[in-house]
């Protein structure tokens, strides 16, 4: 527990010193006449010291305090769900919508709740068609046709 | 327009066919999402916002905040069938909703929340138009320094008010605020942090941060966790609560309302707090406090009163002054600007059919909302035997078709996915995402009030303690901080009011 809130103030800590530096570089003007800069500057000093404010409030606390971590396999799940999107998102307007969504949702109702091929593949089949007649040819929702393009 | 006319004009507007279409279409999907627990009001109209772009100003605003009013109906459901919030405004009537459903009252427990709900939201729709207008004149003389003053009161409150680490909220606003910044700057438009980038020119977008933060992060959570459905497997009769049961509710029900309705109005606080406040009251008041948890009639009532009238609250410093004063009021505030209209002072003048139609829509969407829940109330249960492992992959691909049809750019999706994983992270370590959103959206009008104000000073901070409505509001929002120290009533209060988590 107590290494985590260290971890997490440290980054707060990182990317607050990391903004204030990118800060720096914008024109900050005087405070009667305040330039592009002076917000963003202000913003990253007061981020540091929130970050140090947690990082010395972390340290008070008692070591030790540990809390069961989440089970491996759901864990691979979550980034599984997020690496799925991701490559979703990358080749989404390659393949097209219809496509890349039917990948996408065999995936998911396969690798992740190990449903039978046939409703896997009928499901998926049928919930992008769906959305795709939906969202795109009712509510004319901007949709990339990319290999299939009718 | 006085206020009976002006109401008159407004049903006029609401009952165009394509704006009750649109108040019927809200309140539905309003009440699904409800119902559905793992997305939430502020999700779906981050969704909804790609769709209203073909309708008319009005009937998107219409839409919108239907869904927001929708939703406080239809997660009483799932809290008292299932004992999951179906959304975040809903946790506290799970307590003793979900108890009555236990005892065989599941009936009388949803129709007195339906009830309780139509009860406040009708108020809190009066409260709307009779303060609405003699705010919006107020406003009117608001310059930077107020509206600055204002903000600062709203940031103060949105991260006192969470029960975590205050400094984490403080840590979390700031940086919404940093990320705000990245794109032109509005006063004289030179690109910051952009690094050469014309998609992050434009800013990031709040759509896929919310989706992100909101529905991403939830979905994710929700799979780690393991959701485990078991609907309270009970014919539901006899929907309507007894003399009895409303002999105990009546003054649960105004209370809550009141309270919710102000409550609401005040920046920062959102339909949540409220419904911890008001069944705390309740508790207090009560003969039998011990008994609450149990299956306490009055312990459904008041909350969902208090819920549903926060709505209407809250609506008012978006109308008068044009500020987001929580989450769900930051994406309508997007869904005004999208269309082009200006929400704040001018905006009964200038738009008057937006300004009474959305206000009269809230009058009929109330009774369609009865209609809905009550006598429909079987098909929602139904919907809540569909198992989540065909839900999360329906979510996860809505909120894809959601941010990539408002800009047709990739990058969305991957923002969307990044604040996704950031938002999972986030919720892990204890950091809420609340206050680091609503900074974002309004970090921009923070920084223009700020400059503008030190300009008109030629630089001196005194600007901000000279006029006697910004000093108030900095005295508010310093009174906010202190009192909590100085009365540890107060902070044992507070402490008891939980996390705005979720409220996606």
């Amino acid at each position: 527990m107590r290494r985590r809130e260290l971890a997490a103030a440290a980054v707060l800590l990182a990317f607050g010193l990391w903004a204030l530096t990118q800060a720096r570089g914008l024109r900050f003007g005087t405070v009667a006449a305040p330039g592009p800069g002076f917000f963003p500057l202000c913003l990253a000093g007061a981020l540091c010291l929130a970050g140090i404010g947690l990082f010395v409030q972390a340290r008070r606390t008692a070591p030790g305090d540990v809390t069961a971590p989440a089970a491996g396999v759901r864990r691979f799940a979550v980034a599984g769900t997020l690496g799925a999107l991701l490559i979703y998102a990358l080749v989404l307007e390659q393949l097209g919508f219809l496509l890349a969504t039917f990948a996408l949702l065999v995936f998911f109702f396969k690798a992740l709740q190990r449903q039978s091929w046939l409703v896997v593949v009928g499901g998926s089949l049928a919930t992008a068609l769906l959305s795709w007649l939906v969202f795109k040819i009712w509510l004319g929702v901007n949709l990339p046709g990319g290999l299939l393009r009718f | 327009m006085d206020l009976l006319g002006g109401l008159a004009y407004g049903l006029g507007v609401t009952l165009a066919p394509a704006n009750l279409l649109a108040c019927f279409a809200g309140v539905f999907v309003g009440t699904l999402i409800g119902v559905l627990p793992g997305i939430g009001p502020v999700a779906t109209m981050s969704l909804l916002l790609p769709v209203t772009y073909a309708m008319s100003p009005t009937a998107s605003i219409i839409l919108m905040a239907g869904v927001y009013y929708g939703a406080m109906y239809g997660g009483s459901t799932t809290s008292i069938l299932v004992n999951i919030p179906g959304e975040a405004a809903s946790v506290v009537t799970c307590l003793d909703g979900y108890q009555m459903a236990r005892q065989g009252r599941a009936g009388p427990a949803l129709g007195m929340a339906a009830i309780a709900s139509f009860i406040a939201g009708t108020l809190s729709v009066l409260g709307i138009m009779l303060l609405a207008p003699p705010l919006t004149k107020a406003a009117l003389r608001f310059g930077p320094p107020e509206i600055f003053g204002l903000l600062l009161l709203g940031f103060t409150m949105v991260t006192y008010l969470t029960a975590g680490s205050k400094l984490k909220a403080v840590a979390m606003a700031l940086l919404g605020m940093l990320l705000g910044t990245i794109g032109l700057d509005p006063i004289t438009a030179s690109p910051r942090f952009t690094y050469g980038s014309l998609t992050l020119a434009d800013g990031l977008g709040l759509v896929p941060i919310i989706m992100g933060l909101f529905g991403i992060s939830e979905v994710l959570l929700n799979i780690e966790r393991g959701v485990e459905q078991e609907v309270f497997d009970t014919r539901i009769k006899g929907l309507l609560p007894s003399r009895e049961d409303w002999k105990r509710s009546a003054a649960p029900i105004a209370r809550g309302s009141l309270l919710g309705f102000f409550l609401g109005i005040l920046p920062g606080i959102g339909a949540i707090i409220p419904t911890f406040i008001s069944y705390a009251l309740e508790r207090r008041l009560s003969k039998h406090p011990e008994r609450f948890g149990t299956g306490m009639i009055e312990g459904v009532a008041a909350p969902e009163a208090a819920n549903n009238a926060a709505t209407g609250g809250s609506m008012i410093p978006l109308l008068t002054l044009g500020i987001a004063p929580n989450v769900v009021m930051a994406v309508l505030l997007s869904a005004f600007l999208i269309h082009g209209v200006q929400p704040g002072p001018l905006l009964i003048r200038e738009h008057p059919e937006i300004f009474w139609g959305v206000i009269a829509s809230m009058y009929v969407g109330n009774a369609m909302l009865l209609v809905l829940n009550l006598p429909l109330i079987g098909l929602w249960v139904q919907l809540l035997r569909v198992p989540y492992g065909i839900l999360f992959p329906l979510i996860l691909m809505f909120c894809v078709i959601g941010v990539y049809s408002e800009s047709g750019n990739v990058w969305d999706i991957v923002v969307m996915l990044a604040f996704g994983g950031l938002g999972y992270l986030m919720r892990k370590f204890g950091y809420e995402p609340a206050p680091m959103v609503l900074a974002f959206v309004l970090g921009r009008m923070a920084e223009e009030s700020i400059r503008q104000a030190l300009l008109m000073s030629r630089g001196s901070f005194d600007i901000l303690l000279t006029r006697p409505l910004a000093t108030t509001f900095l005295a508010l929002a310093f009174a906010v901080m202190v009192v909590p120290l100085v009365l540890p009533s107060v902070k044992r209060a507070l402490r008891s009011v939980p996390l705005e988590q979720g409220e996606g």
